[in-house]
């Protein structure tokens, strides 16, 4: 008897029940109000492609055997019946009840071993073509049938195929089962093709259209090598790949982490030093990126994907920027990033990039409308991207460490996981990206998978299964200090604390730099490479600019420097600083001068002028900060007498002036006669004044007798459209000839009806030209618009 | 973590700290590959370059060697991208080979047909590749040899020639080594050219380059033509090999501005074969006057350009190029390693130094303080003026005429770019003056007057800067320069590194004005020195004044 999915469920004990909710969690979100909602639930498209996506080929390839068995009558099969059909393909049943397990897990298939019911949903979303079989005979045709029925003629048949014909039904038989053939060759009786052969004998069928299907039957016979379901796939595929010794594989990668580190906080600092503006619809323009890969010395590819990593890290982050305009630069999680170790930094980055949504081998490539996608963009986001990384890096981490297999090593072995999933050349593509994002980033060192991602990788899957309500507050014992950290800490050189200074003015840093050595460098050095920097008076000018002078320079050198302190260094330093503030600059208000020394000490120590805050820069100069105005009025008052210079320093001198007024036009002096003082208008005005009424009031009487053929309402009894259109043109005609004005009624653009009293000028090419002498402008109206015309003097009904 | 003396950095430099004690194996095994861009006290910078690694592909070591060497080496992980980089660029080298085919002549024949497909389409190829021969083949023409070397290098598939070179007319030529012998580098310089076909050896100035040359052309018993800077280098070269050679007077012929001759040796100078008359080059036929067995050009990184032409036409023949330094100042590198051939032996200076052959330089920089007067004059100047005002000022002659007296007895170079300044120093240090428009035969004299040491002080201009044998100059003082050329700095500093008879310590000072551009360009020079590994001090020119 049947059972359906929901009785099934009912039937099961609630751990049961529980265990295929925790393995399919889409079936309760929302929550079903009954078990009968969640079983049409679970048979649901939907959910159930996305069970089936999850799954391995072998287990498909079980499912498909459940398919092939079923019994057409009651739809359902025995565990037996599969057993012996993938018993066929030599295939060791417990790995068959395993995988029949994996999906009596999900529901998939349900009832008793006798008794297996498929789930609805899944032939929906599967190949109408189970295990590449065709359908049976007797659903094809009868013919096909009768064929298959008779097992020496099908075998006789079959033998008497020609090789080319044979090859075809090989082909088919190895699935799937369908082929296209030209319809035209098939109806030509003096075709000799393979297929048209394979036709007429019944072994194909012609499914409509220019389809051929082989029948089931045929297949199954044809398969006698490799089983009725073909080939099965009971274990992945090997990995032959070359071992790297691990430790060889881990300082390759290390090298690599230590540059993706480093580069990160060059792309930082430069953006810090030049932020990139954002563009409006999202992201950092080509020349931005490109900007700012010179920048670091990388490949634009590599950049974005620094720059991705480091935005998902949270050491970049956006801001109104100067003038207003988004730009990108450093956030405020980079400052305590830089002080990390290595180690710290890099696991940090490694996080970010593992679990961001973002695709960065997207950057720089077109999209369907031929856009280049930006950097930092929404054009980026890929929500399988994370999901993507971590399906590779898990194949790369299963297989024994040291392994270096190739991309299409590892994604022969993801097409076995998840074969529903690899299906698709963009997914392939994300799985090589992901790979060599990888390399970048230094998961994998001389194509291995290192050590330490894969502690990390482990550290990662531990955190996602993590209980999260476990310890909702937080207040659990610290985490265990992480492996991969230690891993990769043991690896990368230790900060060093001194430095190499040289005859040449360089300075070698041999390792990476402690924080506090790294700023000292920056301030006083240029960097020329990663661990070289030099000297330059430049560098000095700027050191001696924020505040060190040169004993304090002197005494950096000989604490940092492991060499004696060159005599080169010594001197440049010496010199620059001997330099350094020579000349000063300020600002002043007015300056006050003379060759009397005395005078101005006088001025200086006149309490009456304290309050110009004089100050004396040199014997005979003294400077204010106020204007030169008020400094004269003081110095005045107090009994003084300066006098004023301008900017080629001579003396200004003037007379004291009378206060007045901005010169203003004087009044006309030439009497206007008309007393009331009314405008005179020239004859010639008058005269176009007197045009203009004329012309407008004939314009306005027209327009009020405007007929009414020409404003015509929409669906008004009249003529027939067609004859009023054909009347218009003869009237338009006549009117041209006779330059005459008339009334045209038309639809316009927005499909309204106007009319218009024009002079037309020509008309040809589907367009009538005219010109309307009360806004002086040439119209030109598409005759198929024009619904009506009449000459301006006809009465008007 | 090994603790190596190396740091690898992901900008392909590497930098070889000199006092570890691992440093010389480490040496070893990177200088084939890495070029030594600056040797200061402490560290080393060599740097990987694309014709660098073609170079010691050239010389038969593979990417897993050096490779290997930068991780034996190396303190830190090595970047995984910079060793895949490395493998990449390696094995370009070599896809493509230039070979003689028994039926077909000249072929360019590649190993990965991939490639030939890629460089046959390129443009720069156009018109030099003939008919197919097979999928992997193609025929050259063999007019076109070198070119196609150039572009292909260009298009970074640099090709590997072992077309094999014409024999070229036998003329017998042996050294006579009566007394002396070819030091063992230079030796180790003639095998390995001679293994190779053709190619450039990297020598220090006074490391014997010309023994070099003789030596190749003992090897070759060919006819030879010899190119050189100018005409003094010229009569230098006979002079060394009429010492070190069978070859006689008659063997050797000179052709120069003043003679023309064509002899089964012949030394032609750079400036009358690319001299020219009505736009055309008038001296094209010394190139095929004979068959040439044998072609060297000396001071390879001076190479003037329409050399490079005439030499794509001369790839058939065996070539050595010798000279100081792979660096040109127009970026040529890529010319001499195609045309020219790679780079056979190289050694670094202080390693020469050390082994005594050149004589070991205490490199000095005097600052002068300028009088008021001179300061006021140099600060109002027209900026292109400046210089000049700066490194003539007068100030310079007491301090110089102070250096050559706390050197009497030495010999003693004064060099100088301007010619008032010159005559200035020659009338106030009483010594003669040899500048561009001294006639050759007044300069050999003083030169002889020099070397018999009749004449202890000579002042040279800028005529001084290449290719003068001055074996017994023990000091140089300069006190102009063409502003901050590194090469003249290099130049200059070889005259006095030839060995003195006695092992005397040699002395090298420039005089600059304080406070000046001088300063400034001295600095650029000096700092070129220090790269070289030469230590200098710098003194005040009242303490030189007062000793």
């Amino acid at each position: 008897m049947a059972v359906t999915l929901a009785d099934h469920l009912r039937a099961l004990p609630d751990e049961e029940l529980a265990a295929l909710i925790a393995l399919r969690p889409d079936l309760v979100m929302p929550v079903p109000g009954d078990i009968s909602a969640l079983a049409v639930r679970a048979q649901s498209r939907l959910s159930v492609a996305r069970s089936l996506d999850a799954l391995d080929r072998f287990t498909l390839e079980v499912l498909d055997a459940v398919r092939v068995t079923r019994d057409p009558q009651t739809a359902t099969t025995s565990v037996e019946a599969v057993l012996l059909l993938t018993g066929e393909g030599g295939v060791d049943k417990t790995r068959v009840r395993e995988a029949l397990g994996r999906l009596r897990e999900l529901a998939i298939i349900y009832g008793s071993d006798a008794t297996l019911h498929l789930s609805d949903g899944v032939d929906d979303v599967c190949s109408p073509y189970p295990s590449g079989l065709g359908r049976p005979a007797d659903e094809l045709s009868p013919a096909a049938a009768a064929l298959v029925s008779d097992a020496a003629r099908l075998r006789r048949t079959l033998l008497a195929a020609p090789p080319a014909a044979r090859a075809v039904l090989d082909r088919l038989a190895a699935g799937p089962p369908i082929g296209t053939a030209n319809r035209a060759v098939l109806n030509d009786p003096d075709s000799d093709s393979p297929v048209r052969w394979l036709v007429t004998r019944h072994l194909l069928v012609p499914t409509g259209g220019d389809t051929v299907e082989l029948p089931r039957e045929i297949s199954l016979l044809l398969r006698r090598e490799t089983g009725p379901l073909g080939e099965l796939h009971p274990t992945p595929p090997e990995v032959d790949a070359p071992v790297r010794e691990i430790s060889a594989a881990d300082r390759a990668g290390a090298g690599q982490a230590m540059e993706a580190v480093r580069n990160a906080e060059a792309l930082a600092e430069a953006l810090a030093a030049d932020p990139a503006p954002i563009l409006r619809s999202g992201g950092l323009g080509v020349r931005e990126l490109r900007r700012l890969a010179r920048a670091i010395g990388l490949t634009e590819p590599d950049a974005a994907l620094l720059l991705e990593v480091a935005y998902a890290a949270g050491l970049l982050g956006e801001s109104g920027g100067e003038t207003g305009d988004a730009v990108v630069l450093p956030a405020a999680g980079y400052d305590t990033w830089r002080i990390g170790t290595l180690a710290q930094r890099w696991t940090r980055l490694a996080q970010a990039w593992l679990l961001m949504t973002r695709m960065p081998s997207l950057v720089g490539q077109r999209d369907d409308r031929e856009r280049l996608l930006p950097a930092l963009s929404n054009d980026v986001e890929r929500v399988g991207a994370p999901a993507q990384r971590r399906a590779i890096l898990g194949v790369l981490a299963d297989l024994p460490p040291g392994t270096a297999p190739t991309p299409d090593d590892l994604r022969s072995v993801l097409a076995w996981r998840a074969p529903r999933r690899m299906g698709r050349a963009a997914a392939s593509a994300g799985y090589d990206a992901a790979l060599s994002e990888a390399a970048t980033l230094g998961f994998t060192g001389l194509g291995a998978l290192t050590s330490y991602a894969r502690w990390l990788l482990a550290e990662v899957d531990a955190a996602d299964r993590a209980d999260p309500d476990a310890d909702p507050l937080g207040i659990g014992p610290d985490e265990p200090p992480s492996r991969a950290l230690e891993a990769l800490d043991a690896l990368l050189p230790a900060p060093v604390d001194h430095v190499l200074v040289q005859t040449d003015l360089t300075v070698v840093v041999p390792g990476p730099p402690e924080p506090g050595l790294a700023g000292e460098l920056a301030l006083v050095a240029d960097a020329e490479s990663p661990s070289v920097y030099r000297v330059t008076p430049d560098s000095v000018r700027r050191a001696l600019d924020s505040g060190y002078v040169a004993a304090d320079l002197h005494a950096l050198f000989q604490r940092r420097s492991r060499t004696p302190v060159p005599q080169a260094l010594t001197y440049l330093v010496d010199d620059v600083s001997r330099r350094h503030g020579g000349l000063r600059v300020g600002s002043a208000g007015a300056y006050l001068r003379g060759d009397d020394e005395a005078l101005l000490a006088e001025v200086l120590a006149d309490r009456r002028l304290a309050m110009l805050s004089l100050r004396r820069l040199a014997p005979t100069v003294l400077i204010s900060p106020y204007a030169p105005a008020r400094l004269l009025a003081a110095l005045r008052e107090a009994g003084y007498s300066p006098v004023p210079e301008d900017a080629t320093g001579a003396a200004v001198l003037s007379r004291p002036r009378s206060p007045r007024a901005p010169a203003r036009p004087a009044a006309p002096s030439r009497r206007i006669e008309d007393p009331r003082n009314q405008p005179r208008l020239t004859p010639a005005r008058l005269a176009g004044i007197v045009e203009q009424l004329r012309r407008g009031d004939a314009a306005t009487r027209a327009a009020r007798r405007a007929p009414t053929t020409v404003r015509s309402q929409p669906g008004s009894a009249g003529l027939a459209g067609a004859q009023a259109h054909a009347q218009a043109m003869a009237v338009l005609q006549q009117a041209l000839r006779d330059k005459a004005r008339v009334w045209v009624g038309y639809v316009d653009a927005h499909g309204a009806t106007n009319s218009r009293l024009v002079r037309p000028v020509s008309m040809g090419a589907g367009y009538l030209r005219a010109e309307d002498e009360r806004t002086e402008m040439l119209h030109t109206f598409a005759l198929h618009r024009i619904t009506a015309a009449v000459p301006e003097e006809s009465p008007s009904p | 973590m090994t603790d190596g003396p190396l740091i690898v950095q992901s900008d392909k430099t590497l930098l070889l700290e000199v006092d570890h004690p691992d440093a010389g194996a480490c040496r070893m095994a990177i200088a084939p590959f890495a070029e030594l861009e600056r040797s200061p006290e402490h560290v080393h910078t060599y740097r990987l370059t694309p014709l660098g690694l073609w170079n010691a592909r050239a010389a038969g070591h593979d990417a897993e060697s050096v490779v290997d060497a930068l991780l034996r080496f190396s303190r830190y992980p090595v970047p995984h991208a910079l060793l895949v980089d490395v493998a990449e660029t390696m094995d370009r080298y070599g896809r493509l080979q230039l070979a003689n085919h028994p039926t077909h002549g000249l072929v360019l024949q590649a190993s990965d047909r991939a490639v030939l497909i890629e460089v046959a389409k390129s443009k720069k190829l156009a018109g030099m590749l003939g008919a197919k021969v097979d999928a992997d083949t193609v025929a050259v023409h063999p007019s076109e040899r070198g070119r196609l070397k150039q572009a292909l290098l260009k298009l970074g598939w640099p090709a590997e020639d072992l077309a094999g070179y014409v024999d070229g007319e036998a003329h017998p030529i042996s050294l006579t080594e009566d007394g002396w012998s070819l030091r063992s580098y230079q030796r180790e310089a003639v095998d390995s050219f001679w293994a190779g076909g053709s190619g450039v050896v990297v020598l220090p100035c006074g490391a014997g380059k010309t023994m070099v040359g003789a030596g190749a052309m003992a090897e070759a018993k060919a006819t030879t033509l010899i190119l050189v800077t100018n005409t003094v280098a010229g009569h230098q070269w006979k002079r060394e090999l009429l010492a070190r050679t069978s070859l006689t007077e008659d063997e050797i012929g000179e052709y120069s501005g003043e003679r023309k001759e064509i002899r089964p040796v012949t030394i032609a100078t750079y400036q009358v074969l690319t001299s020219r008359r009505g736009g055309a080059f008038t001296h094209l036929d010394l190139f095929s006057a004979r068959d040439w067995g044998l072609v060297i050009y000396d001071e390879v990184h001076l190479l003037p350009a329409p050399i490079f032409r005439f030499t794509a036409d001369l790839q058939a023949r065996r070539r050595l190029g010798l000279t100081a330094t792979l660096v040109r100042e127009d970026g040529r590198e890529g010319d001499v390693f195609s045309l020219i051939g790679p780079k056979r032996y190289d050694a670094p200076w202080k390693d020469i130094e050390a082994q005594g052959w050149i004589a070991p330089a205490d490199c000095t920089e005097v600052r002068v303080t300028l009088t008021e007067e001179e300061r006021m004059a140099y600060a109002t100047a027209e900026p292109e003026e400046r210089y000049r005002m700066a490194a003539t000022a007068r100030t310079k002659l007491p301090v110089v005429k102070a250096i050559v007296d706390k050197h009497a007895g030495d010999q003693v170079l004064v060099i100088g770019a301007y010619i008032d300044q010159l005559h200035q120093l020659s009338e106030y240090l009483d010594a003669p003056v040899v500048q561009g428009a001294t006639t050759t035969k007044e300069r050999e004299r003083l030169f002889d007057a020099f070397r018999a040491g009749e004449l202890s002080t000579l002042v040279i201009s800028r005529v001084g800067n290449f290719s003068i044998d001055l074996p017994e100059a023990a000091v140089a003082i300069q006190v102009s320069g063409t502003y901050g050329s590194r090469q003249e700095e290099a130049q200059r500093l070889g005259r006095v590194l030839r060995p003195k008879a006695d092992g005397r310590q040699a002395h090298f000072y420039t005089v600059v004005a304080r406070d000046t551009i001088d300063t400034e360009y001295a600095a650029h020079r000096q700092r070129f020195l220090a790269e070289q590994g030469y230590a200098y001090s710098i003194v005040d020119a009242d303490d030189v004044l007062s000793a």
